[in-house]
């Protein structure tokens, strides 16, 4: 009798447990690495000369063969190889790419791959997190991709830059408080406390805003849209936006000559009947602000108002008598385009 | 039967087995929810939640758009102190220069805002802006119960206006920075510098600034960004002088004016070695040979501790201080209290003119002329007794380090009394000191008397300064003999690797007076550049291995581009180097000249190849003498005089 009770107490607690696990998925943080490296690929292509790296991290998106990496120099390669987590080797061609995303999709052949649980909604700071990746490349042969944990820092669109050039994509990004901005670690996959997908870790870049090093990734709803673009042929074949961007020409604004390259965006002259008059922004006025973005440059000014999309109505601070005025720019005017 | 109750069993078994399955799961959902990394996660977003209505974006106004390669000024974060619209923000923020900057309110308002009062040494400026009912009460948490290892979450709202960041970290420790600052390993940036780091209960421990690193105690230039280590200064400091930065009074670190007896600046005994002229230990009365015992009725047994007392306060407040002084009626102890000034005048080198050995008090060498001379010291003299009436010191058996502290001390134009032991009796003599050379005298020091090993025959070698992880390492001339020798470090036009013939010029002239010369090489054949420095520091590392290099005799020398990185050298070496020659080379932007102090002041020689070049120097001259360094002349030549520089090389130890 005591042995059929115990029997039964294992068998409950079997049950229990795969029941539980499969409602919430696995939850400390040893299950949840464990399940999300799965999911992670070792990716190694071109490279290996003048500083490039010829290594980064994908993630299994589909059981068929779908990975989503970044699209990077490392995929320039006729031969590129792809370690799964379980140490099995496959040759990968390139699907396709999602130059504004900075995504790429490659193709392995292979079957019943274990294919990541994605997370559709967007995750908030301070939620703790897990990143898992060919981090440096020390995860060799057929060693497990390299497991790294923190918060979410913030979620802002992104403002970053590689060198001079800005980043094509401005959308949002998770920012991360741990550092994930290393050789290798692009394409690895950000997990929340579950395991679930949350994003990417993108490539390396700078904020625009204070020069310093971002480490980000590409929220999960961006990586699964960009996926699919790609696995549909129905991407942009143009990074830039379709249509021309909105200028300060455009909008009725002549700002004092920028001398020196450092002069603030102060308004010397505004277009009669132009947009701008029509917000009310007047000569003398320094502009602080187009939307949530902050202007302190005329550089700024023109990267701020190129990103004024058709149709939305945007608000212009500026400093007038030591006061800051908000200035109601009405819609893009259709005209503005060529 | 049995059949009977094994079917009951069965039915029993399956109906419990459901029952448990059903109750156990939200059981099993629980558990999963206060797994901690989740707990964790909703408490951090708590404390920062309980602070974020306090926490504002502060925006620069004109350009200061980022540099290039640079971490550079940004949108960063500031922290409402008072519902009057009274907001803290670091200094890196707003510098001197911003008369009006631009505060976004958690509601995403613009506003501008004007700077009050600024504390330098906490980097931290108070802005006053509209009222702002709506912002939260802080709870800030007292420093006395901080402990290393509590949560620490750094707060920024420079990301995003409407919604703050969180780097979240732990307590590395309470008292940095000599009292400062609370230390973090959340990390800081330029994003959250302002912000407030707070526990997590989300009572607030401090502002995030960029302390300097040498304000935290570190080498200067150190990169604090980036690098597990960030510091935060406590808001009971701030809030405790708000009164003045309200005011509009800025406060700025307070200088006391002494320096210290012993080498070890943390553990030493506090035993005051001279004070500087003019400074507020000097008007206060304080003396060499005193030594603290208390500041402001806190015990100060190491030097450490008077630093503690002393750091955190500002320019114009006054300390009391407790010093036990030696009379001739006996130990005494007595208080007295000294305003802390926000500069001291520059030190004033004084000299006697004699040259000595590190170690010992002889005299080896009498400079032609100088104060010693006129009063009668001669080479082989032993000073055995040393009174200074203007330091009210009266020293017998001084150590040359003592003898070192009672002349920082003194004044040009002070007088001293020597007792000299002497072969044919003990002598006494009255010398006024002199103001540090400028010229270099004709007459040259002998070669380390009584080192048998040099001679005109054997006067040194030229060997490559081989290192580890350097890979064109410099050149060197090593003198023969053990005696600690002077070193020059002679950079010439950039070559790319030096070759042992590129010493030969330099061994001519120094080998035989036993001067060391380090001849660098520059990584790129076409120019200097800052990268080439370790590789210096590291050639004098090996030389000192292979003969010992008198590290108060340590000078850097160059002409041209040579002269300019000379200068990055110099400035790399800090007080280790003693004297910098250069010809036709102004002082690169990126140099800074710091006060001349007691170990710490420089004999420089400026030069050009033409008239115009040396009517150039004049600015970067007049900067150098202000700072209390003494500069003195190159003939005009195209080319560096290196006997003279020799000859120089071996007086820097001059007292």
């Amino acid at each position: 009798m005591r042995h059929v009770a115990v029997r039964f107490l294992v068998a409950v607690v079997v049950v229990v447990a795969a029941v539980g696990l499969h409602a919430d998925g696995p939850a400390t943080p040893r299950q949840v690495a464990a399940s999300a490296a799965r999911h992670v690929v070792k990716i190694y292509g071109a490279g290996g000369v003048r500083g490039l790296e010829a290594y980064q991290s994908g993630i299994i998106l589909s059981p068929d063969g779908r990975i989503a990496t970044v699209m990077s120099t490392v995929l320039d390669a006729d031969d590129i190889e792809c370690v799964l987590d379980d140490g099995r080797r496959f040759a990968a061609t390139l699907v396709g790419v999602d130059p504004r995303r900075e995504l790429a999709v490659l193709s392995i052949e292979a079957t019943d791959l274990p294919a990541c649980d994605v997370e559709a909604g967007r995750a908030g700071p301070g939620t703790r997190a897990m990143a898992i990746s060919n981090l440096f490349g020390v995860a060799v042969g057929d060693e497990r991709a390299s497991v790294q944990r923190g918060v979410i820092a913030a979620v802002v669109p992104l403002e970053a830059r590689r060198g001079a050039a800005e980043a094509p994509y401005a959308g949002d990004v998770y920012v991360l408080d741990f550092t994930t901005n290393n050789p290798g670690s692009p394409g690895g996959a950000l997990v929340d406390a579950r395991g679930r997908l949350l994003g990417m870790l993108g490539k390396e870049l700078r904020s625009t805003a204070s020069g310093i090093w971002l480490n980000y990734a590409l929220p999960a709803d961006e990586l699964v849209a960009g996926c699919q673009e790609i696995v549909s042929g129905r991407v942009a074949t143009t990074t830039g936006p379709t249509a021309a961007p909105f200028d300060l020409r455009a909008l009725g604004l002549v700002l004092v000559p920028d001398l020196l390259g450092r002069t603030p965006p102060f308004v010397e002259t505004v277009v009669p009947g132009s947009p701008a008059e029509q917000a009310g922004l007047r000569p003398d006025d320094l502009v602080v602000a187009v939307g949530a973005r902050a202007v302190a440059s005329r550089h700024a000014l023109e990267m701020a108002v190129g990103s004024i999309v058709a149709g939305d109505p945007v608000r212009i601070a500026v400093i007038r008598d030591g006061r800051v005025v908000d200035c109601e720019l009405g819609p893009r005017p259709e005209e503005a385009r060529p | 039967m049995n059949t009977g109750w094994s079917c009951r069993r069965s039915v029993w078994l399956a109906v419990a087995c459901a029952a448990l399955v059903a109750g156990a799961l939200p059981a099993a959902r629980v558990w999963a929810a206060v797994e901690p990394t989740e707990a964790e996660g909703e408490a951090f977003r708590a404390a920062v939640a309980h602070v974020a209505g306090a926490v504002v974006r502060i925006e620069p106004l004109g350009d200061v758009a980022a540099a290039k390669d640079a971490v550079a000024m940004g949108p960063s974060t500031g922290l409402v102190v008072d519902p009057s619209g009274l907001i803290l923000a670091t200094t890196f923020a707003v510098p001197e220069t911003a008369s009006t900057v631009i505060v976004v309110t958690p509601a995403g308002a613009r506003t501008t805002a004007r700077p009050l009062g600024r504390d330098a040494a906490r980097g931290v400026v108070l802005l006053a802006t509209d009222p702002l009912p709506d912002v939260p009460r802080l709870d800030v948490a007292s420093r006395r119960n901080l402990r290393p290892g509590q949560w620490a979450i750094a707060v920024g709202r420079a990301w995003k206006a409407t919604e703050p960041s969180m780097a979240i970290g732990v307590v590395s420790a309470v008292e940095r920075a000599w009292g400062l600052a609370v230390q973090t390993d959340a990390s800081v940036s330029p994003m959250n510098y302002g912000g407030p780091l707070v526990d997590i209960a989300g009572r607030v421990i401090g502002i995030v600034v960029p302390l300097p690193a040498e304000t935290a105690g570190l080498t200067s230039g150190t990169e604090l960004y980036d690098a597990g280590i960030g510091f935060a200064v406590p808001l009971e400091d701030i809030l405790h002088e708000l009164p003045r930065l309200r005011a509009g009074e800025s406060t700025l670190p307070g200088l006391l004016g002494i320096s210290y007896l012993s080498r070890d600046r943390i553990n030493g005994a506090p035993v005051i070695a001279s004070v500087r002229q003019g400074s507020p230990a000097a008007r206060a009365g304080l003396r060499g040979g005193d030594r603290i015992v208390a500041v402001d009725g806190r015990p100060t047994r190491r030097i450490a501790d008077v630093r503690h007392a002393i750091v955190p306060r500002h320019a114009g407040d006054a300390l009391t201080i407790a010093v036990e002084r030696s009379t001739a009626q006996g130990d005494v102890t007595m208080d007295v209290t000294a305003t802390l000034a926000a500069r001291l005048p520059p030190w004033r080198r004084a000299i006697l003119g004699v040259v000595g050995a590190e170690s010992s008090t002889e005299v080896e060498w009498v400079v032609p002329g100088g104060p010693a001379d006129v009063a009668g010291v001669v080479a082989g003299d032993r000073i055995v007794g040393m009174a200074a009436p203007s330091q009210g010191v009266e020293a017998t058996q001084p150590t040359s380090s003592s003898l070192a502290g009672t002349l920082a001390g003194c004044e040009p134009g002070d007088d001293v009394r020597l007792m000299l032991g002497r072969s044919g009796g003990d002598v006494e003599v009255e010398v006024t000191l002199a103001e540090m050379l400028r010229q270099v005298p004709d007459a040259s020091v002998p070669v380390a008397a009584g080192d048998p090993l040099v001679g005109p025959l054997d006067a040194g070698r030229i060997a490559r300064l081989e290192a580890a992880e350097i890979a064109d390492p410099a050149v060197a001339v090593i003198p023969s003999g053990t005696a600690p020798a002077p070193l020059i470090i002679a950079c010439g036009s950039p070559r790319g690797r030096v070759e042992e013939a590129d010493a030969i010029a330099w061994k001519a002239v120094a080998a035989m007076s036993g001067v060391a010369v380090i001849v660098p090489g520059s990584s790129d054949p076409r120019q200097w550049s800052a990268d080439d420095v370790p590789g210096v520091l590291r050639g004098i590392q090996a030389l000192d291995a292979m003969r010992p290099v008198d590290p108060a005799r340590i000078a850097v020398v160059g002409s041209g581009a040579g002269g300019g990185f000379a200068w990055l050298v110099a400035e790399r070496l800090g007080p280790a180097c003693r004297g910098v020659a250069v010809l036709d080379a102004p002082i690169p932007r990126q140099v800074t000249i710091t006060d001349a102090e007691p170990g710490d002041a420089r004999w420089i020689l400026m030069g050009g190849s033409s008239a115009e070049s040396v009517s150039r120097l004049a600015p970067d001259r007049m900067r150098l003498e202000a700072a209390g360094h003494a500069v003195g002349s190159l003939p005009m030549a195209s080319e560096l005089p290196r006997e003279l520089l020799v000859r120089w090389a071996t007086l820097l130890g001059v007292w």
